[in-house]
């Protein structure tokens, strides 16, 4: 119990202590240690009068109010077409919904770049061939708004499909019957009714645009637009480091975060209108007609557009010798295709180096936030020691703070103290703890709600210990929600880029950074090939994920 | 105002399973309430949506007043804004982001009323089912009785030509139910309603019909007033879903007009009505109310000796049970006294009129 509310505030509370104390002085760590503290809001106030920052956090408004606005479209739309439509193959539209989610998010922003850079883009190429005069530019805040628009939707869409299933469906009967058009009833009847989902997903995918660093530091850089998390990055990369006036940014990051989320969290809680019988409905689907294929046909549009259109750009590039194309018959020039950047990507011994040490790092996360998150979530929900509440709001704590911020503040704890955790995987893994513990802590409680108190309280009455109880009756029943918990936090803790580019050396270098690293660099080809290598890692692993917990649903079904 | 609705042959097939309706005909004048009763699963809740346009009927034809609003064999399907009608859902399906008012006058803006016109009439329709002080409520603070009340309104307002109600007082707590379907039919007479109703219960479907209709796997066995269904329900299943739970097994001895006599398996004979298609020799069942096993009495003429093997006191009333010739039945004796032991014998009459014979059909009673 202590030891937990210990390991808490040595993965929580210090590091962002050591933020705040970073963000008040104007101490460099590294050079001068930790002797001279001389405490005062001049970051604050520098920062806030600085004009790059003002820029930075209007493009961070403008880029996530325009995306979180796309989102809620696409979102809404797919949610509505596959839970009250008739349109044909809703499951397989409910799933193209929900792939962006797997998408890492720089790796499609590096797709999207090769699709939709001003000169050189896939896009204007072939519009060029077609004799089309239109040109896109992707390298603008439109293009960003467009790619967070898209990638984004997911969660909008989790939210609302959930809430327009769970709605009765006399509801929008009964105005039908007063006389109201379908369109009428949407707009004053269903949408209302679903309003608090919708602000709760909106206010959730903007938080995440937020935090979010790939897509803006790919398509946002080279027309010079910086938002909070590319600014805080470049703060940090410069020569001196500006690592107390980046603490100061990060704060103001996490400040406007954590508001969003509260906001969020109040409005999840407040009276809820959609599920206010509690029983189960039968699903109400509208006969669309012929525009059924209208709408199956945007969810093709939006598959080829999210997946299958970046997917191709990534073969082509990463395939091809020169991504220069004349003409459309030299698309197809098996000449022009070669093996040539896998094999330079394979060359550097970095890329080898990253793929391990990622690797290295999701086990270790895995494991430590797995063993972390089951004590966690055990003594939440199933024992009543004093101060449990205050183990629940500091794993939860982590949900408002940004990736990027989780490592400026990883950062200020450990860099200035020498033969420490900084240079080695294990400062990356505990930030990936740290910075996912809330997801690891909520899916490993629904698995202790679903084994029921009882069983535990026979073990005791049969003279078992507290922990030879939870040896023997709880780890095995919750197993199948471990080992689920587990696998999503080594596929979050492997894409995860926001954190580590703070918290890696060159010996510690993963594949998220070392991506980033070859498109700065300016090879296109190597980097879509590496997207592509990370992209199949992905696909793999999250395939395994799915297999390993459908067995484990299967397993639950049987004890449950 | 309010319309006649004319149902002819109607059919509904979902994509698997047996029909949901299968073939049901039957009319409701104009001003009439005629309630539709049977088990769950019967067709009933179907018929209706049919009837709001709900649900598309796979045959048949539904026209309301003169108009034909379902025939796919000509192609018509209205739809259900366009039908002037009204409905009352079991869930109540009250808006919960709208006032009381809010609700009331929601139908009354989809048809371009003069302001001054609608706030009269959610006024008058509010006096009507007694909410005038909730006007102004957020409806998620009204109770279940009270957001029924508030359906109604809302259904009620524009005068619809017919109203369509779902099972609307099963989601509410027993002793609101009587008051509101006592005040449901008041309402409904008050202002002239044509009214179909769908319910299980059939208590519920006795005060307020004009005329109930049973209905079971699709089809609708008997349509009639209230007082007909209960004295002479048409065949074995309606006689049992609507409270005859003793049955007696025997074979028609004799036939003379609608009455006959009936053998019992012992000997005994039993005087009864007999369904009309039964002919002399046929292998028959006897369907007796509990209530109309008259304990204690020995007039009339099918008066016999039976024994007591039970009691259950209940009250205002006592149940028994009984064996007569060798046959075990369950009889009422109404008042808060309990007149006969367990054990004794005692005098029991069952009046011919309250004997009814049908056709041995076992899958009748299974529900």
């Amino acid at each position: 119990m202590t030891l937990l509310l210990c390991v808490l505030t040595f993965l929580v509370i210090y590091p962002m202590a050591m933020l705040l104390l970073g963000a008040l002085t104007n101490t460099n760590p590294v050079v001068h240690g930790f002797g001279v503290l001389d405490l005062s809001l001049d970051n604050f106030v520098a920062v806030l009068a600085n004009e790059n920052v003002h820029a930075a956090l209007f493009n961070s408004l403008i880029a996530c109010t325009g995306g979180t606005a796309l989102a809620v479209v696409i979102g809404l739309t797919f949610s509505w077409i596959v839970v009250r439509t008739n349109t044909p193959w809703k499951g397989f539209i409910a799933a193209v919904s929900m792939i962006p989610l797997f998408v890492p998010p720089l790796v499609a922003a590096v797709a999207w770049s090769i699709l939709g850079s001003p000169k050189t883009g896939l896009i204007n190429t072939i519009f060029r061939w077609a004799g089309l005069d239109w040109r896109i530019d992707l390298y603008s805040m439109s293009g960003l708004i467009v790619v967070f628009g898209m990638y984004y939707a997911p969660y909008v869409y989790m939210f609302t499909a959930s809430a327009l299933r769970n709605m009765d469906p006399s509801l929008e009967e009964a105005s039908e019957i007063a006389g109201a058009s379908a369109f009428r009833t949407l707009f004053t009847v269903t949408f209302p009714l679903i309003a608090p989902a919708i602000i709760s997903g909106m206010l959730l995918s903007f938080v995440v645009m937020l935090g979010i660093y790939g897509i803006p530091a790919v398509l946002g850089a080279p027309a010079n637009i910086s938002v909070l998390t590319t600014y805080i990055f470049k703060l940090t990369a410069w020569n001196p480091p500006l690592y107390n006036t980046a603490a100061a940014v990060a704060i103001i990051l996490m400040v406007v975060t954590a508001g969003l989320v509260v906001l969020q969290q109040r409005v999840l809680s407040g009276r809820s209108y959609a599920t206010v019988a509690g029983k189960a409905f039968r699903p109400r689907s509208l006969d669309l007609g012929a525009w059924r294929w209208l709408t199956l046909g945007l969810a093709f549009v939006y598959l080829f557009v999210v997946v299958v259109l970046p997917t191709l750009a990534l073969i082509v590039a990463a395939f091809r010798k020169f991504l220069f194309i004349r003409d459309a018959a030299s698309l197809f020039d098996m000449k022009q295709y070669s093996m040539v950047h896998f094999d330079s990507v394979f060359d550097n011994p970095l890329t080898v180096r990253s793929i391990i040490n990622t690797m290295e790092v999701g086990i270790v996360t895995a494991l430590l936030g797995g063993v972390l998150a089951f004590a966690i979530g055990y003594t939440i929900n199933r024992t009543r020691v004093a101060g449990r509440g205050s183990i629940d709001v500091l794993s939860t704590l982590p949900v408002a703070i940004p990736g990027l911020v989780i490592g400026v503040a990883y950062l200020w704890a450990w860099i200035g103290l020498p033969g420490g955790l900084y240079g080695t995987i294990w400062i990356l893994a505990l930030a990936f703890v740290a910075r996912f513990m809330p997801d690891t802590v909520k899916a490993l409680s629904t698995s202790f709600l679903q084994i029921h108190k009882e069983l535990e309280e026979a073990a005791w009455i049969c003279g078992k210990s507290l922990l030879g109880t939870i040896r023997t009756i709880v780890l095995p029943l919750a197993s199948p929600g471990v080992i689920a918990a587990m696998t999503l936090l080594f596929v979050l803790a492997i894409r995860e880029l926001g954190s580590s580019l703070f918290l890696y050396t060159s010996d510690t270098m993963v594949m998220a950074v070392l991506l980033l690293d070859y498109y700065e660099g300016g090879n296109t080809g190597k980097t879509a090939a590496f997207s592509l290598v990370q992209t199949v890692l992905l696909a793999v692993l999250i395939g395994i994920a799915n297999w390993l917990s459908r067995d484990s649903a299967g397993s639950v079904g049987r004890t449950g | 105002m309010s319309a006649a609705l004319d149902v002819v042959d109607l059919h509904k097939s979902f994509a698997t399973g047996r029909p949901a309706v299968d073939g049901v005909s039957f009319t409701v004048p104009a001003g009439e309430i005629v309630v539709l009763l049977g088990p769950s699963g019967c067709g009933k809740t179907t018929t209706l949506r049919c009837v709001a346009g709900l649900e598309h009927p796979t045959a048949g034809s539904i026209s309301i007043g003169d108009r034909v609003v379902s025939a796919p064999g000509q192609g018509i399907l209205v739809a259900p804004r366009h039908r002037e009608i009204g409905m009352v859902f079991q869930s109540y399906a009250v808006w919960p982001h709208m006032t009381v008012r809010q609700n009331v006058v929601y139908p009354l803006k989809q048809r371009r009323t003069t302001r001054a016109d609608a706030d009269r009439k959610v006024a008058e329709t509010l006096e009507l089912v007694g909410l005038s002080e909730y006007a102004d409520r957020s409806v998620v603070q009204l109770s279940g009785g009270q957001m029924q009340r508030v359906a109604l309104a809302r259904s009620l307002v524009y005068r619809p030509q017919l109203l369509l109600l779902d099972e609307p007082l099963s989601n509410l707590d027993a002793k609101l139910r009587l008051r509101l379907r006592d005040d449901l039919r008041r309402i409904l007479k008050q202002t002239g309603m044509t009214a179909l109703y769908v319910t299980h219960d059939q208590a519920e479907a006795v005060v307020l019909a004009d005329r109930i209709g049973v209905m079971r796997d699709g089809k609708l066995l008997q349509m009639a007033p209230p007082a007909d269904v209960y004295n002479r329900p048409a065949d074995l299943f309606v006689a049992n879903f609507t409270g005859a739970s003793n049955l007696i097994e025997g074979r028609v001895a004799g036939r003379d007009g609608e009455f006959g006599v009936v053998e019992v398996k012992g000997g005994a004979r039993v005087q009864a009505w007999l369904a009309r298609s039964i002919a002399v020799g046929e292998t028959v069942c006897v369907a007796v109310r509990p209530e109309n096993v008259a304990i204690g009495t020995s007039n009339g003429s099918n008066a016999f000796t039976a024994r007591i093997v039970g009691r259950r006191y209940q009250g205002t009333q006592t149940a028994y049970d009984i064996d007569l010739f060798g046959v075990r039945l369950e009889a009422l004796e109404l008042g808060t006294a309990a007149r006969h032991e367990v054990g004794a014998e005692a005098p029991v009459s069952l009046s011919r009129d309250a004997c009814w014979a049908y056709r041995d059909d076992k899958t009748a009673t299974q529900e």
